[in-house]
């Protein structure tokens, strides 16, 4: 960035332009512990301000990088060219939440956790649930369509989103979609800007749809001797008409990573677990657990436990929750992909995750959301040896072929970013890529916003 | 600024943002700077030779009230607060830590005539120059602006500390020893005095540890480790001499030094080390040794005994959080005040104390207690009771500000007004 550009930066934001190097560290990761050092990182308001920066990025030509919380998992958010990292934090206020048509208008910077919050008080429910909800944003949730535990029965973020307001890439405004469930007025802008981390134009502004909020909730959890008992059992619960708002699978792999470290009474010879969790109305729901109960006994479940109160939840929970602090005892570097396969292919894809770690001699554990097909497979390594390095980098891009080659895809709720830019043309081919570039230069003809993103890049490195 | 260790235990910190939730001083900062994980990539780019410049990572790593909330919640189980306070040891060492800390841990805190001299003079001086607030806590005195900025209160300085108001021969052996700390011999002497009165009715001879030295806390978490172990090896060998079997503290932080803080930072070898030992075995929090000790049965029926409002109870971090004692001055209360006692708004909430922290940032640290004391105040508490002298240094100071009429007191004011009834609770009028 030239001097020139400070200055007018300064002039646009004030003490709301950070550029001593403890800032700019700290704004130069995300959560896949890459780091890139931006010039600066600005702290705009509203939407006025994010377009003067955007306008002024196009004189001046430095890259825009917008910033949510920095949760990600692909490297959206990294300045991975250096230039201005836009951080939304301070534009995190609810704007309206409107019982009457079930919506919420929030700013970018709303923490999606205290969005749910807030408009559960009012008997409501936002049902996108990252993991990382607590922390991550709504305005990065959307840039990259997070999903979730919930989505094999709510869908992800976008099925929320009804209307957005963006700077594009040129800095002008766009206001797309409408707060009302129909609208077809046009090209579906509104998806359009969903799930383009932030290449195409900053979120400042989220009109999001709410439904009515369960008022009963029960959870079970159920043994299961192998796998392909379990997967059977996902296929059985849909197939007995029920979906579930939460199908969570854990095999031995992470099962054996949790026993290690807190050890949670299971019976003898459990090498599966299936975590399901059914809402509806107080009338509704049990009817449905039964049902989910009677799918999983008829697998071949060697037990299975249910909770109707939030402790007891907790308790079933508990076994899922410990899975990612626990995977560090396994290796200190964590390769988290969030592949999807057809959830009647998820058996072969979990045979085939076993047989590929054994091969490479890594260890991957696999968990993830059974429901939907999405697994996390966590290929762990220490992270000191280059052999073994290699080895997993092999593994991972194995695991998107097989994704693929199944009929599903290489990221379910991550995003490309950086991570996976080198394997998007193996699911989406050259024609693909060359439709997505065309849109790019549409709403962001000089490239002003994230640069180094989703398409893959000759040179990486800073500029 | 090399230091491998430090960098590996850094490594450890996977950025995943967890601790942005939890996060006493982000709510305040509103940027990255402020949180765990920001903190530990600005301290792996010194580190790593990025950022040469020292003297602003060591005000980057000042920049934490050390509530340990981060630490707790942290899925990789990355120890933050050891890595902040040794990073502020090692920067110390590279560039110095500033003057009037240094004479303040070096030259005052370990040493009680020192102390003494200085709230003397104090004392003195406050009348004149000060303005008086009177407040429901005790008097205040508000500085003036343009020294401390902001409006700061100051509780008033007592002529006499609750040490130098016992008998010479009173409570000097025992097998049962009180730590009473600097705040509550000379800034809250009442505090001293109520943990002392309650202390002692336990049928175990007592004794006020006397002369002590600071237990070391305000020196360590600023950085400043040669004057950290001046104060606890002088006590650690005054221990040694005295040989309690229990030794009571009324101030979790203090307790937090002598449990956790000591035996970790004397290493094996060091001729203090057995002392470490011996002495973090025997050491234990107020609330929970009336509770062990049965002074907590002697309490009469709550209902015989009036409290003039609502109390609630205000977790110290170091105390609930830490060391998890959050439970046990509640059980204390409970016996003291029955019903008087009811679960306060916000009583999880940090009180933007944080030590050093309230006197290089006053601003921020007044809003995180203000907001505080307002929160349990619309939740109907008239009374905040706490076990931790910083606290209750800190929310008296914001009381004063913003809610003159509620008062901050220690558990054992409470204790002993529920035993021995009478005298007027909640500081000094």
């Amino acid at each position: 960035m030239k001097k020139s550009a400070f200055s007018a930066l300064d002039e646009i934001l004030g003490k709301r332009l950070e550029t001593s190097f403890e800032t700019r560290a700290s704004y130069s990761f995300d959560a896949t512990r890459k780091n890139f050092l931006p010039d600066a990182v600005a702290f705009p308001v509203d939407t006025l301000e994010v377009q003067r920066i955007v306008e002024l990025a196009n004189q001046m030509r430095f890259p825009v990088v917008p910033r949510g919380a920095g949760t990600g998992f692909s490297g959206g958010s990294l300045p991975v060219h250096g230039g201005l990292v836009l951080s939304t934090e301070l534009m995190d206020r609810i704007l309206a939440i409107d019982t009457e048509n079930l919506y919420v208008v929030a700013q970018p910077g709303v923490v999606t956790g205290a969005l749910k919050e807030e408009v559960r008080k009012m008997g409501l429910f936002y049902p996108p649930d990252p993991a990382s909800l607590k922390f991550s944003t709504i305005g990065g949730n959307i840039a990259e369509c997070a999903g979730g535990m919930c989505a094999v029965k709510y869908g992800v973020t976008r099925d929320y989103v009804l209307a957005l307001e963006a700077v594009l890439g040129t800095g002008e405004i766009v206001r797309t979609g409408v707060a009302t469930m129909k609208g077809v007025a046009g090209y579906d802008l509104t998806r359009m800007l969903v799930g383009s981390e932030g290449t195409l134009g900053v979120i400042t502004r989220a009109t999001l749809k709410l439904v009515p909020l369960p008022e009963s909730v029960i959870t079970l959890l159920a043994m299961f001797t192998e796998n392909r008992k379990a997967a059977g059992a996902v296929n059985a619960i849909v197939a007995a008409r029920v979906i579930p708002a939460a199908m969570e699978l854990m095999d031995r792999t992470a099962i054996d990573c949790v026993q290690a470290t807190i050890p949670i009474d299971l019976p003898e010879g459990t090498r599966s677990v299936l975590l399901v969790e059914v809402d509806g109305s107080a009338a509704s729901a049990p009817p449905e657990a039964d049902r989910v109960e009677e799918a999983c006994r008829a697998c071949g479940a060697l037990e299975v436990r249910r909770a109707y109160d939030a402790p007891g939840r907790d308790d079933l929970w508990k076994l899922r929750r410990s899975i990612s602090p626990a995977l560090l005892r396994v290796g200190a570097v964590k390769m988290n992909e969030d592949i999807v396969v057809p959830r009647s292919r998820l058996a072969d894809m979990l045979d085939f995750l076993s047989e590929l770690g054994a091969r490479k001699k890594v260890t991957v554990v696999n968990f993830g959301h059974a429901g939907d097909g999405n697994i996390h497979a966590n290929i762990m390594i220490s992270g000191k040896d280059q052999d073994e390095y290699r080895r997993a980098e092999e593994a991972v891009a194995e695991v998107f072929k097989a994704a693929v080659d199944m009929g599903g895809t290489i990221t379910g709720e991550h995003g490309i970013g950086i991570v996976k830019s080198p394997f998007l043309e193996m699911e989406i081919g050259p024609m693909g890529i060359s439709v997505m570039k065309r849109l790019k230069s549409c709403f962001d003809p000089n490239g002003i916003l994230n640069p180094g993103k989703i398409f893959p890049e000759e040179v990486a490195g800073s500029s | 600024m090399k230091d491998e260790e430090l960098l590996e235990m850094a490594g450890l910190c996977a950025k995943c943002g967890t601790c942005r939730t939890v996060c006493s001083l982000y709510p305040y900062r509103k940027t990255e700077n402020a949180v765990a994980r920001g903190k530990v990539r600005i301290l792996e780019s010194a580190l790593a030779g990025e950022n040469l410049d020292l003297p602003a990572v060591r005000e980057a790593m000042a920049d934490c009230l050390l509530c340990g909330r981060c630490e707790r919640e942290c899925p990789n189980q990355v120890l933050y607060e050891e890595i902040v306070m040794r990073a502020r040891a090692k920067l110390a060492d590279e560039v110095g830590i500033p003057a009037w800390k240094s004479i303040l841990f070096g030259n005052v805190m370990p040493s009680d005539a020192a102390m003494r001299a200085i709230r003397r003079a104090g004392a003195a001086a406050q009348r004149i120059f000060l303005k008086k607030i009177p407040t429901d806590s005790g008097l205040h005195y508000r500085f003036p602006l343009k020294f401390f900025g902001d409006g700061r209160m100051f509780p008033e300085l007592p002529s006499k500390g609750f040490i130098e108001s016992l008998g010479k021969s009173e409570a000097v052996s025992g097998d049962v020893m009180l730590f009473v700390g600097c705040v509550f011999d000379h800034l809250f002497p009442e505090v001293g005095g109520a943990a002392y009165e309650t202390v002692k009715i336990c049928g175990r001879p007592v004794s006020v540890f006397r002369g002590a030295a600071c237990c070391g806390l305000p020196a360590l978490t600023s950085g400043d480790r040669k004057s950290a172990f001046v104060s606890m090896e002088a006590n650690l060998r005054s221990m040694r001499v005295a040989a309690p079997e229990t030794i009571v503290f009324p101030c979790g932080s203090c307790l937090l030094m002598f449990k956790r803080n000591i035996p970790e930072l004397f290493k094996e070898g060091h001729p203090l080390y057995e002392d470490a030992l011996f002495v973090a075995k025997r050491s234990i929090d107020y609330a929970s040794f009336l509770l062990d000790s049965g002074v907590a049965r002697k309490f009469p029926d709550p209902a015989t005994v009036s409290f003039p409002g609502v109390i609630g109870y205000h977790d110290s971090c170091h105390l609930t959080g830490t060391l998890k004692r959050g439970d046990e001055p509640r059980k204390v209360l409970v016996r003291a005040a029955g019903s008087a006692f009811k679960e306060m708004e916000g009583a999880d909430l940090c009180c933007g104390y944080g030590g050093a922290f309230n006197v290089r940032d006053y601003p921020t640290s007044a809003r995180i207690g203000e907001n505080k004391v307002s929160v349990a105040a619309k939740g109907g508490t008239k009374i905040i009771s706490a076990a931790c002298s910083g606290c209750i240094f800190q929310m008296r100071d914001m009381a004063a500000r913003t809610n003159p009429s509620m008062r901050i007191v220690h558990v054992a004011e409470l204790a002993r007004h529920a035993l021995f009834g009478g005298k007027e609770q909640g500081g000094r009028r």
